[in-house]
């Protein structure tokens, strides 16, 4: 059993897990941030990723024990401090960029990383972006057309290149 | 109001990660289930000893064959037992289950049960099944009942033909004739939420199962009536679900929960690895299919003879859908006077097929309009201008004799074919191809009840859950706000649990906004008479001077504030609340002696649907790339266009993933891929551009003219992609999925075939 630190969300946990205990099973069953979905738990489906220091890994294959002392941002701390959400989720709100939702948070995180990233993209960046991330329900066209509009929307309020989870960053820092 | 594009009610949540679906449900106490499995294709069960598991720490509950009532489940052939009880017949079949208080506890009781195999030669294909002295996966047959439509002889499950005039002596007087066989590969349905369930026993004797279910209500009975439990006492609450595709229609991890659950105290939850999920999986039927049509040299069809085997698995569950639909299917939507139409169901020993959205449809339809293209290519004629010649117009008939209005299968042809330029030049090794398709709409029986609430709100509890579709999340909210004129907004859609009685038939069949639509149209407008009634008395008015709009209720014609709907609420002693339910529509009548052993001859509101498709082959590598498919879909009216549009692009790379990589795989020890790392989905660089087209052209029985909308979107792009690849290089594989070594092997066959074409004439004198 090994003792970590994570700083999920801007708040600071202090467990202790076993050492092959991944970075889902922690968030899920321990601190009960059920946002973030099992899909496939081998890599391939992307449901379960989730930002440690502002990138996506795909919490299935992240153990416990390596997110010690890091930031974590899961699809529950991507809205600001005042709760607005991301331009990244109000642009899926409005581009009807999901329908069961079960993709929808890793799907997310992956595209607010990626526009972080990339404050320009092209479509067919976005698709290379997301390829890590699976959906069978929209057929992903909707998703393309939110993270480009988010993209947009983010240069336009003159936030291009703000990282995701700055608000989990700044307090684990702090 | 109906027919505008917004957003989903639901949509907030999701983003947000607030939404719950089953495996995120907080449950006390709560056990895990886990299941142990057969690790052979067929085997015989010879002992079963779960003493040493059931000494292990921790561990609560072990249940199999001899824990559970001894009866078969009720479905059309009483074929199957919650756990084998002599017969092991596919790998991965479930044969005990155990609760414990830990994962780590859970598996190691299951490595501590003993089971005793005798491995039998297992049935892998339907040729190996109906081969001559074939093993039987079921040997005791005889002996099931089964209900009197279904056909059951050996190792063929069921069977059904569609039969007019005289094909021989149509070929006969044909210009052209073509035959061709295809063969088709399993596919999963692909949600990406795998199966999960928790039980919990109740002190009264009752059940509580939290599932996200296709239809709670009817597996509610279900396992009530196996278990031998009052219906009455056992609850179904449906939570979100993260997909569903038809693959979540019947129990899987419900069935294991509530087993286990029945001996506990505590709840037990059983969810599904992706791995367990696949090797339980109901998937898509694969098969085989010959085919022979002809027709005259202006390209009039005159006769078809079509004959699918579908391997259908262990056991029938739901399977037979799919042999029933693809005989209404494989001549249609085409005028053809003369034909035969035949589908066999083969048990084999692989996972229990299922009705995966659209059950038959991709088959079908990959099937026929590759053969009819071919037979177009014969002709030499476009294959838009002979769709065109043949496709069926309004008074036409179905191929089993029901006569048909509002068809659009020219229109949705026409504008599909536009939409990616057809007649224009590509250049080589680019194509574009087209399929055409019909399908149904199901009205199987939904009640709801809608109440007006004080605070100017209005709750709605449906019986259809919401499995992504947005029927019930986005549709149903339109329909009620717009009979009671308020913004769907203000509406709360309640989940599907069966402690509300608002029974409905579940997600399946296109059916969903259809029935449920019209059980809570029927109730808002009992709670808008309500509302009116209270509005006459406070306003002084009559009721057909009143009006409900923008949340309140005014007289026509004035500017007057009017009422809120608030205040009328108050003034009728708190909620307004009302019952509806959807009419029962008899069936279209069919002229019977054209049909043997058929129970789904008869189609609700027929709809239409065409693709088109282009692509590009790689004809090094045999790699397609589909670059743009359009599909016109004639939905009778949309209610909700935005869902529309998300199920036509959602089919379409579904679809994209049937035409090109989806495959499951078998070998001798059973089902190969069951993962996502070797069972590929399409991903956002796979799919195409999709352009989502919407053809209204109204039903007569549909709310608002509509007609079913979920499941036509994915039938038809396969085959437009493989009319697209023959259309660019000449050939296209006759096999599902076109992966690139079948394209190669079609593209060298074809080399070969066309070399020794030219051979053979310049040796000719």
């Amino acid at each position: 059993m090994h003792p970590v630190t994570l700083y999920v969300n801007g708040e600071k946990h202090e467990l202790v897990v076993e050492p092959l205990r991944s970075l889902l099973e922690t968030l899920r069953d321990d601190l009960g941030l059920t946002g973030t979905k099992e899909g496939c738990g081998t890599g391939y489906c992307g449901a379960c990723t989730v930002l440690v220091g502002g990138d996506p890994v795909n919490a299935c294959l992240y153990l416990s024990v390596d997110a010690d002392r890091k930031a974590i941002t899961t699809i529950e701390g991507l809205a600001d401090e005042n709760g607005a959400l991301h331009p990244v989720q109000r642009a899926f709100v409005e581009n009807t960029a999901l329908q069961c939702g079960f993709c929808t948070p890793g799907m997310i995180l992956s595209a607010a990383a990626f526009i972080a990233d990339d404050p320009e993209p092209s479509e067919s960046g976005v698709r290379a972006a997301l390829a890590g991330n699976l959906c069978r329900c929209t057929g992903y066209q909707s998703i393309v057309r939110a993270v480009l509009d988010a993209a947009k929307h983010m240069r336009d309020a003159g936030r291009a290149g703000e990282r995701p989870g700055r608000r989990a960053l700044i307090r684990a820092r702090a | 109001m109906l027919g505008a594009h917004r957003e989903r009610p639901d949509a907030l949540a999701k983003v947000s990660g607030a939404t719950l679906y089953t495996a995120d449900v907080a449950l006390r106490d709560a056990l895990v289930g886990m299941v142990l499995r057969s690790p052979h294709p067929f085997a015989r069960i010879k002992r079963i000893d779960t003493q040493l598991a059931g000494a292990l720490p921790g561990v609560l509950a072990i249940a199999h064959a001899g824990t559970v009532p001894d009866k078969r489940l009720d479905f059309s052939i009483k074929d199957q037992q919650l756990f084998p009880k002599t017969y092991a017949r596919y790998a991965g079949e479930p044969v005990a289950a155990v609760a414990a208080e830990s994962v780590t506890q859970a598996r190691a009781a299951l490595d501590a049960i003993v089971v005793e195999y005798e491995p039998l030669e297992p049935l892998l294909t339907i040729e190996a099944a109906l081969g001559a002295n074939a093993p039987l996966v079921h040997p005791d047959w005889q002996t099931y009942e089964k209900s009197d439509s279904r056909v059951l002889r050996g190792n063929i499950c069921g069977y059904n033909r569609i039969r007019r005039g005289d094909v021989d002596a149509a070929f006969a007087a044909a210009d052209a004739v073509v035959e061709s066989e295809y063969r088709l590969a399993p596919s999963a349905p692909g949600y990406i939420e795998p199966r999960a369930a928790a039980a919990r026993r109740e002190p009264d004797g009752g059940l509580t199962v939290w599932c996200g279910s296709q239809s709670p209500y009817g597996n509610r009975d279900e396992l009530a009536a196996f278990f031998d439990l009052d219906p009455t006492k056992v609850r179904f609450i449906n939570q979100f679900v993260g997909g569903a595709f038809g693959g979540k229609i019947l129990m899987a991890t419900e069935w294991y929960a509530a087993a286990l659950a029945l001996q506990c105290a505590r709840p037990v939850r059983v969810v599904w690895s992706r791995h367990e999920d696949q090797l339980n999986v109901f998937p898509r039927h694969g098969g085989f299919a010959r085919l022979k049509s002809g027709a005259k040299a202006d390209g009039t069809l005159l006769g078809m003879r079509a004959s699918f085997f579908f391997n259908t698995g262990a056991y029938i569950g739901y399977g037979s859908g799919t042999a029933l639909i693809a005989t209404m299917l494989a001549s249609a939507p085409y005028r053809i006077p003369n034909l035969d139409l035949e589908a066999t169901l083969v048990y084999t020993n692989a996972q229990v097929a299922g009705p995966v959205r659209a059950p038959g449809g991709p088959q079908a339809n990959f099937v026929k309009e590759s053969h009819l293209d071919e037979l177009a290519r014969k002709l030499d004629i476009d294959p838009l201008e002979f769709r065109l010649k043949n496709a069926w117009v309004d008074g036409d008939v179905s191929p089993s004799g029901q006569k048909l209005t509002s068809v659009s299968v020219k229109e949705t042809l026409r504008r599909a074919a536009a939409a990616i330029g057809w007649g224009k030049d590509l250049g080589t090794d680019r194509g574009r191809g087209l399929a055409a398709t019909w399908w149904f709409s199901s009205c199987g029986g939904s009640k709801a009840r809608v109440a007006a609430l004080e605070n100017g709100r209005v709750r709605v509890a449906s019986g259809n859950p919401e499995v992504g579709t947005g029927s019930a999340a986005a549709a149903l909210p339109i329909i009620v706000a717009d009979v009671l004129g308020i913004d769907p907004s203000r509406i709360d859609m309640e989940l599907a649990d069966t402690a509300t009685g608002t029974y409905d038939s579940g997600v399946g069949g296109s059916g969903s906004t259809f029935s449920a639509g019209q059980a809570v149209e029927a109730a808002a407008v009992r709670v808008r008479q309500k509302l009116l009634e209270r509005a006459e008395q406070m306003l002084e008015a009559r009721a057909e001077d009143l009006v409900l709009e923008g949340g309140r209720a005014f007289v026509r014609g004035t500017d007057g504030p009017g009422i809120s709907l608030e205040r009328l609420v108050q003034s009728a002693g708190g909620e307004v609340s009302e019952a509806g339910e959807a009419p029962e529509l008899g069936d279209p009548e069919i002229d019977e002696s054209l049909v043997e052993t058929h129970e789904f001859a008869a189609w609700l509101a027929p709809s239409f649907t065409a693709t088109a498709a282009q692509v590009e082959v790689d004809r090094e590598t045999g790699r397609v790339s589909v670059e743009k498919i359009a599909t016109a879909q004639d939905v009778g009216f949309a209610i909700n266009p935005t869902g529309v549009v998300g199920q036509i692009e959602g089919g379409a790379t579904q679809a994209l993933g049937y035409a090109l990589t989806e495959e499951l795989k078998f070998d001798e020890r059973g089902l190969v891929n069951a993962n996502f790392k070797d069972y590929l989905l399409p991903t956002a660089v796979d799919a195409p551009s999709i352009e989502a087209i919407i053809v209204q052209s109204p039903s007569e029985e549909g709310p608002h003219g509509m007609k079913g909308a979920g499941e036509p979107p994915v039938t038809t792009p396969a085959a437009a992609i493989a009319n697209a690849v023959r259309d660019a290089v000449g050939t296209a594989p006759n096999e599902i999925p076109m992966t690139p070594e079948r394209v190669w092997q079609a593209l060298q066959s074809a080399q070969r075939h066309s070399a020794g074409k030219r051979s053979r004439s310049t040796a000719t004198p």
